[in-house]
């Protein structure tokens, strides 16, 4: 990490001070955030990289005027346009993965989870495998979108614990098709959260394919899984409806219909019975 | 005398169905058919989100519901899972709890809201209604699959559709006859707490409590490093967890208002900031939002605590001269809007509550729209049938935003 200049730490310093309740409420000038902003701006990535050589981890010094200009400069450079929003999203990309403390990698995640667009996405999934990172990677890419399956599905199988679970609830976020046979599998996972996640994202994802699987972990679950797993053989009817498979969804509620017989559950026996009279 | 009343009818009832604790009350799916309700009007209620706040909300519930159980995340070292929990989720696998009042931070509301549902529970929720637009409609979907009353945590709307002249106003409205030459301007001048909830922008990590479950309360927002300011009424300042006083203290002002001009079931399609750049996590300070329907009706924010202030439209209200003679008469002939429903009677008779999920969830789209111009500082266009912003990519990001795993709606 190269010193800032002295410049750049100038133009850093004409960031407001916090109060004296550590809080942004006093002193704070608009028109003097964003003239200096612009001028760092016309730095280039060289000053955008100096900012962040700025940041520390949390209890570590001061960084609350490199933190909100870094923020900053992302809003300005929306304004701006794509060019100047990429090329943004560029140089936070260019300082991940090396030595920064993780902390200060989480909040470039999470300035691209804001500001960042295809030029991230690879070097995001990329961070999928970092245990201390995957959450906040997996965060930006959704917020992306595009090209962020691939990146799921491709750091699937390198991934246990935490990292996993979240992998596949996102798999399910973004309705990734080419997941149902790994969520599938999932979905009869050791651990419940997994469970959860698969048998919600085969839902979202809409596979009419899944209907029997999610109706049979329904019924054989308890507690709040087979609360979950009856919603999500609810959400899947609600899509093959949508798809025009009404047969497939009156099959679901026709089952919960006959079966839900238990009093606590009389709310789903009745609106599968509504939900079947609508269907037809 | 009533109260006794009710207690002997309960414990009658228990008797039939073989009931073997005395006081436990009897859910009301083993005494209603379809539609649940129970001959002893009694249910089972718990609180989830014991701050300071908890109580007052339960209280929303009404006389008939009998606290059964708490929940909050303070209480990892307490929880039995019997009447003190620290995990919303097992508390809802009761079944002999009817209602539940949900005060956690906002950040919570739509996904215990959702749950609570998803379990067969009536929900009464504390304002504002979410952390931002796609949870809301989320709360709007389960509320409809279960079919389970939901009632918002303010209830203004329940005075202001009793009011004369906003009935007036609410029928003008509602009739669309004033196509879009709306001239209405609805001013809501200071009053938005926006330096008592802002945030800390330099703040030393602390040791988490060890009666605080830590993850559990960040939930679906990133899990950050604990500071006490994060937590137990400052944080509002927050946008992890809410969006400062225009959240807090807008959905209190706005709920009537936004029955009066009959804007239940839409949103805003511009809306234009005045303020600094923002702070990624800390809410801080901003100047006014000003934000437009399809049909002309202007809804401004001011906040009285920061820059010149608005100077654009002076407030004005909807006039009957505002309307051809004709369509007075129309207006004239047109029956009053139905008395809205209260909680207590909704739950009892399942007819929907007059705060219900669709309204609040409309009111709480201001508070994230205006939160979403003075976030990314820029004039914001919105499209209230798909609820998505339109042409900007990257406050669109504000509208669904990630949830961390394993939460999901």
């Amino acid at each position: 990490m190269a010193e800032p200049s002295e410049k750049l730490l100038e133009l850093v310093g004409r960031m407001p001070d916090p109060d004296d309740r550590g809080m942004y409420c006093t002193n704070i000038d608009k028109e003097k955030i964003e003239a200096a902003i612009a001028e760092i701006h016309k730095g280039g990535t060289e000053n955008i990289i100096g900012v962040i050589d700025m940041l520390v981890e949390p209890g570590r010094g001061d960084d609350v005027k490199a933190h909100y200009a870094l923020h900053c400069i992302g809003l300005y450079v929306c304004k701006l346009g794509e060019d100047a929003r990429s090329q943004f999203g560029e140089a936070l990309v260019s300082q991940l993965g090396g030595n920064r403390p993780k902390a200060v990698q989480k909040y470039l995640i999470e300035e691209l989870q804001a500001f960042g667009g295809r030029e991230a996405v690879e070097k995001l999934g990329s961070m999928l495998t970092d245990e201390d990172l995957c959450e906040p990677a997996a965060m930006a890419l959704v917020a992306i979108r595009r090209g962020a399956r691939r990146q799921f599905r491709e750091a699937l199988g390198k991934v246990k614990g935490r990292s996993k679970l979240t992998i596949i609830q996102n798999l399910g976020v973004l309705r990734d098709r080419r997941s149902v046979g790994e969520l599938t599998k999932a979905a009869e996972d050791d651990d419940q959260d997994v469970r959860i996640a698969a048998t919600w994202g085969l839902a979202n994802i809409g596979d009419a394919g899944s209907a029997d699987l999610l109706i049979r972990i329904a019924d054989n679950s308890s507690g709040w899984e087979r609360i979950q797993a009856t919603k999500a053989c609810l959400m899947l009817a609600e899509k093959l409806i949508a798809a025009g498979q009404k047969t497939d969804a009156a099959r679901t509620y026709k089952h919960f219909q006959e079966t839900r017989s238990d009093p606590g559950e009389q709310y789903i026996k009745d609106l599968a019975a509504d939900a079947l009279a609508s269907v037809g | 005398m009533q109260e006794d009343r009710r207690v002997t009818r309960r414990r009658f009832i228990q008797g039939a169905v073989g009931a073997a604790a005395a006081f436990t009350i009897v859910p009301r799916h083993v005494l209603g058919g379809t539609g649940n309700t129970a001959p002893s009007e009694t249910f089972g209620g718990a609180l989830i989100g014991c701050g300071g706040r908890g109580n007052g909300t339960f209280g929303g519930l009404g006389p008939n519901v009998k606290k059964l159980a708490q929940c909050d995340v303070k209480f990892l070292t307490k929880a039995d899972n019997k009447l003190i929990y620290s995990d919303y989720r097992r508390l809802l696998e009761r079944k002999d709890i009817d209602v539940v009042a949900i005060a956690t931070p906002p950040g919570w509301h739509a996904l215990i809201s959702v749950a609570a549902m998803e379990a067969g529970k009536d929900v009464l929720c504390e304002k504002p209604m979410t952390r931002f637009i796609s949870e809301g409609r989320a709360v709007v979907e389960a509320q409809n699959r279960y079919k389970r009353i939901f009632q918002i945590g303010t209830f203004g709307r329940f005075g202001e559709s009793g009011n004369r002249d906003s009935i007036r106003t609410h029928k003008i409205m509602a009739s669309g006859l004033l196509g879009t030459n709306c001239k209405a301007v609805h001013r809501k001048q200071g009053g938005l707490k926006v330096k008592e909830w802002s945030g800390m922008v330099k703040a030393e990590p602390q040791p988490i409590p060890k009666s605080l479950d830590w993850d559990m309360y960040c939930g679906p927002a990133p899990l950050r490093p604990f500071h006490p300011h994060r937590f137990g009424g400052s944080h509002r300042g927050y946008w992890d967890y809410e969006g400062g006083g225009l959240s807090d203290m807008g959905q209190h002002h706005f709920d009537p208002v936004q029955w009066r001009f009959a804007k239940d079931y839409t949103s805003p399609v511009e809306i234009e900031p005045y303020a600094p750049p923002a702070h990624p996590e800390a809410v801080a300070m901003w100047g006014w939002v000003e934000m437009k329907y399809a049909d002309g009706l202007t809804f401004v924010f001011e906040s009285h605590e920061w820059g010149k202030g608005y100077d654009r439209k002076e407030e004005r209200g909807v006039r009957l001269e505002d309307l051809s003679e004709e369509d007075r008469k129309k207006i004239e002939e047109m029956p009053d809007p139905e008395p809205l429903v209260s909680f207590p009677d909704a739950i009892r008779t399942r007819k929907q509550a007059g705060g219900h999920a669709e309204a609040a969830h409309r009111c709480a789209t201001l508070l994230h729209l205006a939160n979403a111009a003075i976030r990314t500082g820029r004039k914001l266009r919105y499209d209230p049938v798909n609820e998505q912003i339109i042409g900007d990519e990257y406050a669109n990001r504000l509208v669904n935003q990630p949830m961390r795993s394993p939460w999901h709606l």
